[in-house]
C-alpha cells in the first residue's frame, strides 16, 4: 500500500532553469555514462593516445642521447616532422572514434523514439530545434572531446621536451583544433540524421554502420570504375580524415579541398534536414 | 478568466483536406473537465492545439488567458503539465532521476529539480521504489511516475490522457482519489481524456464530447445529470391517439415511442406534471419511471446525433 505525502508544496520559481538544449544534452551524457561500453573504449582510446606520447619521447631521446645514434638514423624514417606526421596525430583515433559514434549516436533519438518521449519533450517548453541542437551538440561534442587529448598532449610535450624542434609543430593545435571540429560535426550529424530514422537503439546502430560504410563502399565503386576521384568525398571516413591533411597541408591528401568542402556540407546539411523532418513535432505523435 | 476558451476553432494537418477539428467553441472553467470520444474523435488534436503544438487554421482559442499559436506557446507549455496514455518512460533511468529531469525541462533549476522529484514522488506515493529504474515498475506505479512528472513544476493545468489506463479497481480508485487532491489541494484545474465513463463521471465536473472533429455535447456535470433527471418513461394504460400523441410535446420531448411507452425528455424536472397532464387529456397514465441514465447513454446519444447541453 503506497504511503502518499500529507500534501505538495508549490514548485520553486521556473526562471532559474538552463536552457533546454543544455539539459537534455546532459541527460543524454548521465545516460552513456550508466552504459558500460565507455570502459572498452576508454581503454582503447587511452592506449593509442599513450602510444603517440611515447613516440614523442622516444624521439626526443633519440634525438639528445648520442649512445641512441644507430637508432636515431633509423628512427628518422619513421617519426618524420613533417605535415603527415601532425595530421596522423588524429587519425587512427578517427578510425575508432566511427565505431564509438555509431553505437553511442545510433541509439541518440532512436531510444526517444523507441520509449516514445519525444512528444512528452515537446509537451514541455522545447522548440524542435533544441532537441535538434542538444542531439547534434552531444553527438558532435563526444568525438571532439575524444579527440581532444591527441591534439593537445603531444603537442604540450613535444613542447616541454624539444621546444620548437620537437616532432610536433608548435601551430599543430591551431590546424587540428578547426579540422576535428569539423570532423566531429561531419560525425555527429550523420549519427543523428541515421538514428532519427531507426525505432530502435540496435537500427540506429545498425543505421550509422550502414550508411558510413555504404557511402564508402559505393564511391570506392565509382572511383575505380569511372576514375573519378573527387567522389571519394561521398566517403565519410576519407572526409573525416582528410581534414587534418587538409588543414596541416600534406602534399597529397585523401580527398582535395573543393570536394571535401562540398562532400561534408551536402552530409551535414542532408543529416540535419532529416533529422529535423523526423523529429518536428507532427511525428511526434501524441 | 476561464480556463480555456476557443471560438470557432478549426485545425487542419497539412496536406489533408479535412479538418481535424472544426468549429470548437467552448469555455471551460477551472476544474476537473473529462473529455469524452470514440478513437479519432479529435482528442489527441485538441490536447496538441492546447500544448500549442498545432497553430488553429481558422478562429480563436486561448488557454490560461494566453492566444493559441502564438509567440508565448512555447512558454505557456511550462504553466501545463501533460500525462501521456502511453508510457513514454526512460526505462534506463529511476523514477526520482527522470522526474527531475522533467522538472528541469520545465524550467527549474538542477537542485530545484532534484528536490521537487522527491517531494511529487512522495506525494504520488512512490517511496523507495523512487532510486530503482522503472522498467522493474508495475503499471499502477508506472503511471503514478508519469503523474508525477506532470506534477512536478506547479502546473496550471494538467492533460491526464487516459490516466487509469490497465489498472485494476483498487489501483483505478487510487489514482482517480489522486486526480481529486491535485485538484482539490493543488488548486490545479485538470483535463482528464478517458474511455472509461465511469472514471470521468467520478470526478468530472465538466464534461466534453467529442466527435468527428465537433463538440457533440458540452457543459457541466451538475447541468448534464439534471438534463437526465427530467429522462422519464411514460406507461399509458390504452395507446394514445394522434391528437393524444402530439399533445404529448406540451410536457416536452418525445424521444421515443412504442406500444404505449413514451421516452420523455420534461421540459421541467417534475414527473408530477406528467399525471396532470394525463388528467387534462383523458390519458390513463398508469406508471411513470424516471430514467437513470448514465454517462454512457449520454456519451451514445450525442454521438448519434441528438445533441445534449447540459448548460
Amino acid at each position: 500500500m503506497p504511503i502518499y505525502a500529507p500534501s505538495l508544496p508549490p514548485a520553486p520559481d521556473l526562471r532559474h532553469g538552463h536552457p533546454p538544449a543544455v539539459v537534455l544534452m546532459r541527460f543524454d551524457i548521465t545516460r552513456l555514462l550508466r552504459q558500460k561500453i565507455g570502459r572498452f573504449f576508454g581503454f582503447a582510446f587511452l592506449a593509442m593516445l599513450l602510444w603517440k606520447i611515447a613516440r614523442i619521447y622516444v624521439d626526443h631521446l633519440l634525438n639528445t642521447n648520442q649512445a641512441f645514434k644507430p637508432m636515431q638514423d633509423f628512427a628518422k624514417t619513421i617519426l618524420t616532422q613533417g605535415a603527415a606526421f601532425q595530421a596522423d596525430l588524429l587519425n587512427p583515433a578517427s578510425y575508432l572514434l566511427w565505431f564509438l559514434v555509431a553505437l553511442v549516436g545510433g541509439g541518440l533519438v532512436a531510444r526517444d523514439t523507441l520509449y516514445r518521449v519525444r512528444p512528452l519533450i515537446y509537451a514541455h517548453p522545447v522548440a524542435p530545434r533544441d532537441y535538434l541542437l542538444a542531439k547534434l551538440g552531444f553527438a558532435s561534442a563526444l568525438p571532439f572531446a575524444i579527440l581532444l587529448p591527441f591534439a593537445i598532449l603531444p603537442w604540450l610535450m613535444s613542447l616541454l621536451l624539444a621546444g620548437l624542434n620537437g616532432p610536433v609543430w608548435a601551430t599543430a593545435p591551431l590546424r587540428l583544433l578547426p579540422a576535428m571540429a569539423i570532423s566531429s560535426v561531419l560525425m555527429g550529424s550523420l549519427a543523428v540524421g541515421a538514428s532519427s530514422m531507426a525505432s530502435t537503439p540496435r537500427a540506429g546502430i545498425g543505421w550509422v554502420l550502414g550508411l558510413v560504410l555504404g557511402a564508402g563502399t559505393l564511391a570506392s565503386m565509382i572511383h575505380h570504375l569511372t576514375g573519378f576521384r573527387a567522389i571519394d568525398a561521398l566517403n565519410p571516413i576519407l572526409l573525416a580524415e582528410a581534414w587534418p591533411q587538409l588543414l596541416v597541408g600534406v602534399d597529397h591528401p585523401l580527398v582535395a579541398w573543393v570536394p571535401a568542402l562540398v562532400g561534408t556540407a551536402a552530409h551535414i546539411g542532408l543529416w540535419t534536414f532529416v533529422a529535423a523532418k523526423r523529429t518536428k513535432p507532427s511525428e511526434a505523435v501524441i | 478568466m476561464p480556463l480555456i476558451a476557443f471560438e470557432n476553432l478549426e485545425v487542419r494537418y497539412p496536406a489533408t483536406p479535412v479538418p481535424a477539428l472544426k468549429g470548437i467553441t467552448l469555455q471551460l472553467d477551472r476544474g476537473i473537465v473529462g473529455l469524452l470520444g470514440p478513437n479519432g474523435s479529435g482528442k489527441s488534436t485538441l490536447l496538441k492545439a492546447l500544448l500549442g503544438l498545432l497553430t488553429p487554421s481558422q478562429g480563436s482559442g486561448n488557454v490560461l488567458g494566453v492566444p493559441l499559436g502564438g509567440a508565448e506557446a512555447a512558454r505557456l507549455r511550462a504553466r501545463i503539465g501533460y500525462m501521456p496514455e502511453y508510457d513514454a518512460l526512460i526505462e534506463d533511468a529511476s523514477a526520482y532521476e527522470q522526474v527531475a529531469f522533467w522538472g528541469e525541462l520545465s524550467g527549474l533549476g538542477p537542485e530545484a529539480a532534484r528536490d521537487r522529484a522527491h517531494e511529487v514522488l512522495y506525494f504520488v506515493g512512490l517511496d523507495e521504489a523512487r532510486y530503482r529504474p522503472v522498467s522493474g515498475y508495475s503499471t499502477g506505479m508506472r503511471q503514478r511516475v508519469k503523474l508525477a512528472q506532470a506534477l512536478v513544476h506547479s502546473p496550471e493545468l494538467i492533460f491526464l490522457d487516459e490516466p487509469t489506463n490497465g489498472l485494476d479497481p483498487d489501483g483505478r480508485r487510487r489514482m482517480l482519489d489522486l486526480v481529486l487532491r491535485v485538484h482539490a489541494e493543488l488548486g490545479t484545474g485538470v483535463i482528464l481524456a478517458s474511455h472509461l465513463l465511469g472514471d470521468v463521471e467520478r470526478v468530472a465536473d465538466q464534461l466534453v464530447i467529442l466527435d468527428q472533429g465537433q463538440i457533440k455535447a458540452a457543459g457541466s456535470m451538475a447541468g448534464l445529470r439534471k438534463a437526465l433527471a427530467r429522462r422519464v418513461e411514460l406507461r399509458f394504460l390504452d395507446p394514445l391517439d394522434p391528437t393524444q400523441e402530439a399533445a404529448l410535446a406540451e410536457l416536452g420531448a418525445v424521444l421515443e415511442a412504442r406500444n404505449g411507452l413514451y421516452d420523455l425528455e420534461l421540459t421541467e424536472a417534475d414527473p408530477t406534471a406528467a399525471f396532470r397532464w394525463a388528467q387534462a387529456h383523458g390519458a390513463t397514465l398508469v406508471q411513470v419511471t424516471p430514467r437513470h441514465d448514465r454517462l454512457d447513454e449520454v456519451l451514445l446519444r450525442a454521438l448519434h446525433g441528438q445533441e445534449t447541453g447540459g448548460n
